[in-house]
């Protein structure tokens, strides 16, 4: 084969891989629907939790009106289940199910995470049995495993819990951090760690006793993040509360783009304050000041 | 060749590069022999006044004019040969070493004329002015507590650079020379029983004595600072700390806001009683986040003016407010408790009252005038769930247009809501 012939053949079965990787990096999310009300047409007050599955389940921390409320999919539209309210749970803030369709909420008043059964009957209150000191939870994740992973602000370090409750490990938080407001977990087991002071993330490998700095100060893309999440792929979302907005980062910390804005119309965002993504690539925003859960897509 | 004659010959190359160099510095404008410095004087004869003076510019003393100045054309004030700013390192490098731990802002902006004469001075290193008097000229509000201060502290007397080293420091902050307590310690010997005696016998020489002493001096007796805390006034250490004979005698007796509660019970059961606490409040470090444990010049124990001890985590807050066009008040004047309650609040953003509309009014008497119908009744048009109020149209830390306002236009504004007036 000549030489020119074998250029072109290179350079045709190189060009595609390039651009498809690189396209492969562009996500941008799509507005799908917006909540706004539970079964009985009452509005939702400042939601800022929310917990979702693979199943197109959708637990909302309605935080203004102090109860859970609970969405399924029918293919179609968003149907609103019966409001929880527990005694237990005055103040939710964050939320997330386990593969067993569990419930766990954390309330923003009481700093205690409560276990709910599937159908929202209060069980119990994580605790951490084992663990080395009290513990004060910001946050907290629920892995593919169901292991509990607590941000602990108190004793500062991430809690792995057993389902049971049982502590199974403890990772200190990293040296002269700001304030950590959220952690998250992928798929196999790496963590995250937000700092809305320094607007940087850290990762602990999975199996690592130690977080380090995943990422460089991201002063000008972030004003204050607080809650942060991964996707199927390994990319990380940050939730940028006071500038309105989606920052997107490779699973190496490396910036992909900000996505939507500050502003009241569906497809913007005041003060949104939890994410949660599921395998399906549904996103879902917790869109606080404005009241409403929001709904996106994830489109490459 | 040997030895000796190797290095003859190295010394007169030496000497010809710098014969040649300096040559061809005073070449650099040809000027007529003997006219170097002088013929400047020619049109500029009060300078031989400022050349009397006791302490002058080592190239100004030579005559060497045209190492700062172009005689002919400048592209900068004073036909300085260089950005006025960058002129001065082209000799002086180095004057804030990479790596400072601190460095004074003048000196890193190159602004060296605030303090310097950049030709001649009656004063030591070309300063404008003597002593103390140099600093106070912009350190004003320290040259008034230092001239009001009943106990004085002798090294300020003596002059700030007993203890700051004026462009910047590789050892400490805030332009120290060393560490505070290694720094204190050079003068107050810490094995004397004295010294024992006035700090409850705790451990402290290797501390930070600025947690308590005002080290520009102080009304407080001990030189501490203005508001002390009641237990440190009375040298109740053991009230938060092990007792001074217990090896981790420094050690508080518990973490976090636990410690506090001992005595501020009523305060933090009032804190928690709310649905939404400040979270720092309630993590390892808790109170001390804002509050200083021993002394502090700020009423309230603060560490700082609120609106540092704010920016500090909210920075972005306190940027917003710099780049807005309108200004709010309570901002500017660094009074961030005049809307937010900052331990705890029932509301959203820590407000201190249930209704924003109230809130603004607490200053802005809108209801005394026609207003655009806000309040809990009248929806907006955009989200259902969402009534009107104030910050429906304004941010209250500022944006980027007049007012506070969300969009440039005012008609931007109304046609959010009012879309059939929209054109």
């Amino acid at each position: 084969m000549p030489k020119a012939v074998k250029c072109i053949l290179l350079f045709a079965a190189v060009i595609p891989v390039a651009v498809a990787s690189h396209a492969a990096e562009i996500v941008k999310l799509k507005p799908m629907v917006s909540l706004y009300a539970d079964a009985k047409g009452e509005g939702l007050k400042t939601p800022e939790g929310i917990g979702c599955d693979d199943k197109s389940r959708l637990v909302v921390a309605d935080t203004g009106n102090g109860r859970l409320l609970e969405y399924t999919y029918n293919g179609e539209t968003w149907t609103p289940g019966p409001a929880i309210n527990l005694p237990q749970l005055p103040y939710p803030i964050r939320v997330q199910l386990n593969t067993r369709g569990e419930i766990y909420a954390l309330d923003g008043k009481l700093r205690k995470i409560a276990r709910l059964g599937p159908k929202g009957n209060f069980q119990r209150y994580v605790e951490g049995s084992g663990a080395s000191a009290p513990h004060v939870p910001r946050s907290f994740k629920i892995d593919t495993s169901d292991n509990i992973l607590i941000l602990d602000i108190l004793t500062e370090n991430v809690l792995v819990l057993e389902p049971s409750g049982k502590v199974i490990k403890e990772i200190p938080f990293p040296k002269e951090y700001g304030f950590i407001s959220d952690l998250a977990v992928d798929a196999v087991g790496n963590v995250f760690l937000v700092d809305s002071v320094k607007k940087v993330v850290y990762s602990a490998p999975e199996n690592s006793k130690e977080f380090s700095l995943l990422t460089e100060k991201l002063e000008e893309d972030l004003d204050f993040p607080v809650s942060i999440t991964t996707d199927d792929s390994g990319r990380i979302y940050l939730v940028d509360q006071n500038g309105g907005g989606i920052v997107i980062l490779g699973r190496d910390g490396s910036y992909q783009g900000r996505q939507l804005k500050m502003g009241w119309k569906e497809g913007f965002l005041r003060y949104p304050s939890q994410i949660c993504i599921n395998k399906k690539g549904e996103v879902f925003i917790a869109d606080r000041e404005n009241s409403r859960i929001q709904v996106f897509s994830i489109a490459k | 060749m040997n030895s000796r004659s190797g290095t003859a010959l190295f010394l007169v190359v030496i000497i010809s590069v710098i014969v040649v160099s300096v040559a061809s510095s005073q070449d650099k404008f040809k000027l007529k022999p003997g006219a170097k410095g002088k013929i400047c004087l020619n049109c500029h004869p009060a300078f031989a006044e400022t050349l009397k003076r006791r302490f002058v510019h080592t190239p100004v003393k030579a005559g060497d004019c045209s190492d700062c100045h172009n005689p002919h054309t400048s592209s900068h004030g004073k036909l300085l040969a260089e950005d006025p700013n960058k002129i001065c390192f082209s000799c002086h490098d180095g004057i804030v070493p990479d790596g400072a731990k601190s460095a004074h802002i003048v000196a890193e902006e190159g602004n060296c004329v605030k303090c310097h004469d950049p030709h001649a001075s009656n004063n030591k290193f070309n300063l404008t002015v003597s002593g103390n008097d140099l600093c106070f000229e912009c350190h004003k509000s320290l040259a008034e507590s230092v001239s009001g201060n009943k106990f004085k502290h002798s090294p300020v007397e003596k002059g700030c650079l007993s203890c700051h080293s004026p462009h910047a420091s590789s050892e400490a902050v805030a332009l120290l020379k060393t560490g505070v307590s290694s720094l204190c310690t050079k003068c107050h010997k810490t094995d004397r029983k004295t010294f024992a005696r006035n700090h409850g016998n705790y451990p402290v020489a290797k501390t930070v004595c600025t947690s308590c002493h005002n080290p520009h001096g102080s009304s407080v007796a001990g030189i501490l600072w203005d508001n002390v805390h009641p237990p440190l006034a009375k040298q109740m250490c053991n009230q938060c700390h092990l007792p001074s004979s217990s090896p981790d005698a420094l050690k508080t007796k518990r973490v976090g806001y636990e410690l506090c509660r001992g005595c501020h019970n009523d305060m933090v059961n009032d804190t928690f009683r709310k649905d939404r606490i400040h979270w720092p409040l309630v993590d390892k470090t808790a109170c001390l986040h804002c509050h200083s444990p021993h002394a502090s010049k700020e009423a309230g124990l603060l560490k700082e003016p609120i609106i540092i001890v704010c920016g500090a985590c909210h920075a972005d807050t306190i940027e917003r407010q710099e780049k807005s066009l309108t200004k709010h008040e309570p901002i500017t004047e660094g009074n961030c408790t005049e809307c937010h309650s900052p331990h705890s609040s029932d509301q959203n953003f820590l407000f201190d009252s249930k209704n924003v509309i109230d809130l603004c009014g607490n200053c802005h008497d809108w209801q005394r005038h026609s207003s655009h119908p806000i309040g809990e009744k009248i929806k907006d048009k955009r989200n259902e769930n969402l009534s009107l109020g104030c910050v429906s149209c304004h941010r209250s830390h500022g944006t980027e247009f007049k007012h506070f306002m969300h969009y440039s236009e005012k008609s931007d504004v109304c046609v959010q809501c009012h879309i059939e007036q929209k054109r």
